[in-house]
């Protein structure tokens, strides 16, 4: 075995120059938190058992440790094939680096079973319509139907990625609450949750964020569709293919998650 | 029964560096192998200490770095929290 190399305590070593000795880590803007939904077993779960917290960090570093060890708890070299392919498809034509889906052999989110959901949200935020920091808010979806092709875990890592990397929003915005996939019978969804629908909210202050009413309906509008844009990006949507976005409450009320859409990107 | 005393493994080399890392001030300070792509400029031009942005490129470069478990007892947290969940209904053969 090599010796342990030797740094000054000045030098600045990353995770790049020294896997095991590396003294600084890239922090995250925000501290996140993943949750699970597990699918209800059909004996009357309480949805509070359902939804469980995993783990929270707030290095980049932390972020890679929770997502291959986490899903490589899952390797089911079975569906490894159909992964393969659809991956194979995809980075072929439209993502610009290979190998990323062989390094793990994993497929997390395509092999989950119907009704779970992963999500990943603001340290203190519950992934729920219900909590105080989402009852004003809304969210931008996009549905994937084709469930046997679409790359799912890439582009949910993606999404992963544009949240704790803090490109799905400019400086100041104070919009994006968290992200989310649904695994369901006839699709996927994938969707960023907002702060707000554009309004202020009660108790949002006077101030020019999200919420405050020294933000205008205008300017409350044009941040919720930046976001859409820059998530419809993510997703690499084809013309013609948009994202939605809806009000919790509306869709609360209209006793269905597709409600009306209020805006679309 | 998961619960049952078992010897605390020891935390892997990666793990005590993560532990005892401190967290970038300032990315300007930080000096990338030249085979990495660095955090764009562009995004963190106004950025406070502490306050990244990071693009898709450059994150995605830690994947085969540091795959640590988070933790000495997360094999058991991730079977509490996830658990069995992979879809049972599906054929174990391709399809």
């Amino acid at each position: 075995k090599p010796a342990k190399k030797e740094y000054k305590d000045t030098d600045n070593i990353t995770v790049f120059h020294d896997p095991e000795n590396f003294n600084v880590k890239h922090p995250l803007m925000h501290e996140w938190t993943l949750w699970f939904t597990k699918p209800p077993s059909g004996k009357g779960d309480n949805w509070n058992e359902l939804l469980k917290e995993v783990v929270t960090f707030d290095s980049v570093e932390e972020f890679w440790g929770v997502y291959v060890s986490l899903f490589s708890e899952h390797k089911n070299f079975s569906t490894f094939p159909l992964f393969y392919l659809s991956s194979a498809l995809y980075n072929s034509s439209q993502i610009p680096y290979t190998n990323l889906a062989l390094q793990n052999n994993i497929t997390p989110t395509s092999e989950l079973a119907i009704k779970s959901d992963y999500h990943l949200f603001k340290k203190g935020v519950r992934p729920e319509w219900e909590d105080p920091q989402n009852k004003h808010g809304g969210k931008w979806a996009y549905q994937f139907k084709e469930k046997r092709t679409v790359p799912i875990d890439d582009l949910w890592l993606h999404v992963l990625l544009s949240a704790i990397g803090e490109t799905l929003e400019n400086e100041g915005d104070g919009e994006v609450m968290g992200v989310v996939v649904n695994v369901r019978k006839g699709f996927y969804r994938l969707g960023v949750w907002t702060r707000t629908v554009g309004k202020s909210v009660p108790g949002g202050g006077d101030g020019d964020v999200a919420g405050g009413k020294g933000r205008t309906q205008e300017k409350g509008k044009d941040v919720l569709l930046g976001i859409g844009r820059r998530f419809r990006d993510v997703l690499k949507l084809r013309d013609g293919e948009q994202v939605e976005f809806s009000g919790h409450t509306d869709s609360a009320h209209s006793g269905s998650t597709r409600a009306k859409a209020k805006f679309v990107a | 029964e998961t619960n049952k005393p078992v010897e605390p493994a020891q935390p892997s080399a990666a793990l005590q560096a993560l532990r005892s890392a401190r967290p970038i001030a300032r990315l300007s300070d930080i000096t990338y192998p030249s085979s990495i792509i660095s955090p764009n400029p562009a995004l963190n031009a106004t950025a406070p200490e502490q306050k990244f942005k990071y693009q898709r490129d450059f994150l995605l470069q830690f994947q085969t770095v540091f795959t640590e478990k988070p933790s000495e007892d997360w094999d058991n947290k991730v079977k509490e929290t996830v658990g069995e969940t992979l879809d049972s209904s599906r054929p174990q053969s391709a399809r």
